[in-house]
């Protein structure tokens, strides 16, 4: 019963979300760094993805039409019609493991920025807090 | 009633704590909450290699992401009650995990919606018909990049919750029995 109702009011929030994305829409339908820029960019109303270099594009992905924007080296365009079928050959190719492992390092190299950014913050304030109780010992730590 | 508690929980963020009547009970959730957070991690970052996983994989993995969210969300529901009550003097590093949540439900929410909105096979395939429409794409890409940024901040700051779990659940100990 209590997991319903968390479930309710969490659903409650992610429509809300939704409900702003589709008012940001309707009144205001533009975005903030419009252009081409990080790992996909939109050129006249298509997706246009960027792969690293050796990488194949992906199934479904097809190079831009003859009279829409040919795509510069190491870039493939994604305006494919043609519905792809589900294999499992498709997921592990292994010249497109190049495109996992960014992704991996981009979050692996966040991840260790923070880690260590924290430890760093939380060494620092339990250094600043000895250095408090040292200096007044009628101060103790009551946590 | 949602249960208030003054002090985040030893074992699971979710709010359990490590009752000895509870023991079983918390290391169900607390298991519960490292899997499925894991799978979650997983999954976006083999979701975001588009190049990787082709438009197929991508869309019906982005949507089960879009699932997966929502009961992550239900299960961590006390943490934010929790801690949005106490938002008007919470300490420095929960004030600052709660705007990275904040942004990052904001973000994979619009990120998942608008990926649905312009969805080419999942939701054809099911015979629903998508938006498609320029604005979606772009709010996809923008939402996808700012996500990227901030799952892995989001796991990092619960670094130490997930390296005591993690060394908890993954070290191997013989079993002992009782005499």
């Amino acid at each position: 019963m209590k997991f319903l109702r968390q479930f309710a009011a969490a659903t409650a929030v992610v429509a809300a979300v939704v409900l702003a994305g589709l008012a940001w829409n309707r009144l205001a339908p533009t975005l903030p760094g419009e252009g081409p820029g990080g790992h996909a960019f939109i050129a006249r109303g298509r997706a246009i993805k960027v792969l690293p270099p050796g990488a194949q594009p992906p199934p479904g992905g097809r190079p831009a039409p003859p009279g829409g924007r040919p795509p510069p080296p190491g870039m493939r365009g994604d305006n494919g019609s043609g519905i792809p079928g589900l294999l499992l050959s498709d997921l592990l190719k292994p010249v497109n493991l190049a495109v996992l492992r960014d992704t991996a390092l981009l979050e692996a190299a966040v991840i260790t920025a923070v880690v260590i950014l924290d430890a760093g913050y939380r060494r620092l304030r339990r250094a600043r807090r000895a250095t408090t109780i040292r200096r007044e010992p009628g101060i103790s730590d009551s946590r | 009633m949602v249960p208030v508690m003054s002090r985040p929980a030893p074992i699971s963020p979710a709010g359990y704590r490590s009752h000895t009547g509870r023991r079983a009970r918390v290391a169900a959730r607390t298991r519960l909450d490292f899997w499925l957070d894991a799978a979650i991690l997983a999954g976006y970052t083999v979701a975001y290699s588009y190049g990787f996983t082709g438009v197929v994989i991508h869309e019906w993995l982005g949507i089960a992401l879009g699932i997966a969210l929502l009961l992550h969300l239900t299960l961590h529901w006390d943490w934010v009650v929790r801690t949005t009550r106490r938002l008007v003097s919470p300490r420095g590093h929960d004030k600052l995990i709660w705007l990275v949540n904040i942004a990052l439900l904001v973000a994979m929410t619009l990120c998942v919606a608008s990926g649905i909105a312009i969805s080419r096979v999942a939701l054809p395939e099911l015979g629903i018909a998508t938006l498609q429409s320029p604005f979606w794409f772009r709010l996809h890409v923008l939402t996808a990049e700012v996500t990227v940024g901030l799952v892995p901040i989001h796991v990092a700051l619960r670094w130490r919750w997930i390296a005591g779990v993690g060394r908890r659940l993954l070290a191997w100990r013989p079993v002992r029995w009782p005499r």
